[in-house]
């Protein structure tokens, strides 16, 4: 898998993340981090907890201000702009802990997912515009497609709080693509996923990338990320400590001592065996 | 097509039984549908969108205050008064939500507390403008086009009224619109990050629902053709809130059915056992919220695929 061409000489990056910083007080969590995201990529960013994983996805996803720096996406620059304003611009995250909707159906959790592309005048709903009306059905209809897609077109009609947690973490994949998103943030994705579920998940994420869209994963469980990224970047104490194919980073002296010399070893096992 | 139909036959069902009723069902029957139209936009509101706004009784008593005001007192044309009280009721709605909205949900409860508070305090202190507490008397509603719209006619006005906000309502609620303000209810951190913009969903929400209790309220001043302060109180306000929770919070047939018990009931068990009906009115809403926490529309639906 690490042998596959990584998309990276295809022009402009999608992403361009340079000399990003975040300080929370005294503390510095990111710094001075820069790397490059392309169109079709699997980015994988990894390092030991704490090491500022969830400050950097919290900052690309406008959850979080960046402190110095700055974020581009296909040219334009978006360091600071609110979640749904990064939503709007094709940015779409999925949470660490499954945050769906409680109360509604697998179809209409993914047709959130669609509110960029649907939202219409409302004046348009009030009087019942065909145009509104078939939109609307159109999106039912994508909606059921996605959830063939991620495997979940049996219970779509069902309510999410039936899902068991595997099934949640493939439910919030379906979410993000009903955006029809340039680029997806996935947070630990693989956390607390049986083996047969994170192999199920690690497909998805290849053919999401093979759609030409970016995918940017976090995880600190290393064998998940390697076997399905094309690049990787090493994050220490907010630093960039190493860059390159995975292959590369299996063997980095630096990311061994990283992982090694942090509780990382546990955790890197945990993962998978949980 | 069907639902055209469907909503032509209810129109003429409901218009019906409107020429059929003496004065005093007819008086009832129109404050049930005024009530029905009420609970509906409050349970957009307060069910689907999750927010605890007390004012909407408030903007039902302004959209009344404001046409009868235009009406008599400016001497604008009905449609003008009505026009002006829709832009007042957006101004009023704006000016309170986009403040609180952007603060905790606990803000918006005390904003428009203090709202429904102050508009008492306005309507008692407004001297002429509002008649003081024995507030605004002796008025009618304007021909309209050479036409008196009195009796079993100004009850199909109230019907139209309840049956377009239910349109309405149900047309906003099945749609991206709907799906949205249940989103933020359910999850606004999740709701941001699928690109909805959290803030303006919920003043647009807050808004529109305002503007259709005000809506309600221009019709209702015509009703007894008198409006006073006591009507506008909190009292009412609650009463609204039980209509919805006791029918089924988030449901729209809860919503009618809500308000049809709690404004009915009343006159069912006064004659009962006198006025010791309210106490029995507290216990039945009790017992109701503590037996099925999905409120009465809750009995109806629990069998499975009955929500669909
Ligand atoms: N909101 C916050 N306030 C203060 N410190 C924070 C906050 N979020 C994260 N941190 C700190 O920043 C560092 C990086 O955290 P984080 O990005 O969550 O790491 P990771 O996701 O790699 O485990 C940690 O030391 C963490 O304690
Ligand atoms: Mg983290």
């Amino acid at each position: 898998m690490s042998g596959q061409t990584t998309p990276q000489d295809r022009g402009q990056p999608l992403l361009t993340v340079r000399a990003l910083t975040r300080r929370f007080g005294g503390l510095v969590a990111v710094s001075g981090l820069d790397f490059d995201l392309h169109a079709g990529e699997i980015l994988g960013l990894i390092g030991p907890n704490g090491a500022g994983k969830s400050t950097t996805f919290n900052m690309i996803a406008g959850t979080l201000t960046p402190t110095t720096g700055d974020i581009h996406l296909a040219g334009r620059p978006v360091g600071g702009l609110p979640p749904h304003e990064m939503a709007a611009r094709g940015v779409m995250r999925t949470f660490q802990h499954n945050n769906l909707f409680a109360g509604m159906s697998l179809r209409e959790n993914v047709m959130i997912g669609m509110h960029v592309g649907l939202a219409s005048s409302l004046l348009g709903v009030i009087t019942g515009r065909a145009a509104v009306r078939e939109s609307e059905g159109a999106a039912r209809r994508r909606a059921d497609e996605l959830l063939d897609f991620v495997g979940l077109a049996d219970v779509r009609e069902h309510d999410v709080t039936t899902l068991s947690f595997g099934q949640g973490r493939l439910l919030e994949a379906a979410r993000a693509l009903a955006g029809e998103p340039r680029l997806i943030l996935f947070d630990e994705p693989a956390a607390g996923l049986a083996p047969a579920e994170c192999d199920r998940l690690g497909r998805i994420l290849q053919q999401i990338a093979a759609r030409g869209i970016g995918v940017l994963l976090i995880e600190h469980d290393m064998r998940f990320l390697l076997e399905l990224a094309h690049r990787v970047v090493v994050l220490d104490h907010g630093e960039r400590i190493a860059t390159g194919t995975p292959e590369e980073i299996r063997h980095d002296r630096s990311v061994i001592a990283a992982y090694l010399g942090s509780s990382a070893r546990t955790t890197a096992a945990g993962g998978t065996d949980a | 097509m069907k639902t055209v139909v469907q909503a032509a036959l209810v129109i003429v069902v409901l218009s019906a039984i409107g020429f059929l009723l003496g004065p005093w069902q007819t008086d009832i029957y129109r404050k049930l549908l005024l009530w029905i139209a009420l609970a509906l936009s409050y349970n957009f509101l307060f069910g689907v969108a999750g927010q605890v706004a007390f004012s909407h009784f408030t903007f039902y008593g302004i959209g009344a205050y404001a046409i009868v005001i235009l009406v008599t007192q400016v001497g604008m044309p009905l449609p003008l008064a009505a026009l002006a009280g829709v832009a007042l009721c957006v101004v009023l709605a704006l000016a309170v939500a986009i403040p609180a909205t952007r603060l905790d949900g606990f803000y918006l409860a005390l904003a428009t507390l203090a709202l429904a508070q102050l508009f008492i305090v306005f309507l008692n202190e407004g001297g002429a403008v509002t008649g003081g507490t024995g507030g605004l008397a002796s008025y009618r509603l304007p021909d309209i086009a050479g036409v008196t719209l009195s009796g079993p006619r100004y009850t199909v006005v109230i019907v139209l009224l309840t049956t377009l906000t239910w349109g309405v309502i149900s047309r906003l609620d099945r749609s991206w619109f709907g799906r949205a303000c249940r989103a933020i209810r359910d999850n606004p951190q999740a709701a941001a990050a699928m690109g909805i913009d959290v803030a303006r969903t919920r003043v647009i929400a807050f808004t529109l629902t305002s503007v259709l209790a005000g809506i309600a309220g221009m019709v209702y001043a015509f009703v007894d053709n008198t409006v006073n302060p006591p009507i506008f109180g909190l009292e009412n306000a609650f009463l609204l809130l039980f209509m919805v929770i006791i029918g089924g919070s988030g449901s729209q047939f809860g919503a009618v059915i809500g308000a049809t018990v709690l404004y009915l009931l009343p006159f069912v068990l006064a004659p009962l056992i006198g006025h010791h009906h309210a106490l029995v009115f507290g216990v039945v809403m009790l017992a109701v919220i503590l037996v099925q926490p999905r409120g009465l529309v809750g009995l109806v639906k629990s069998r499975p695929g009955a929500g669909q």
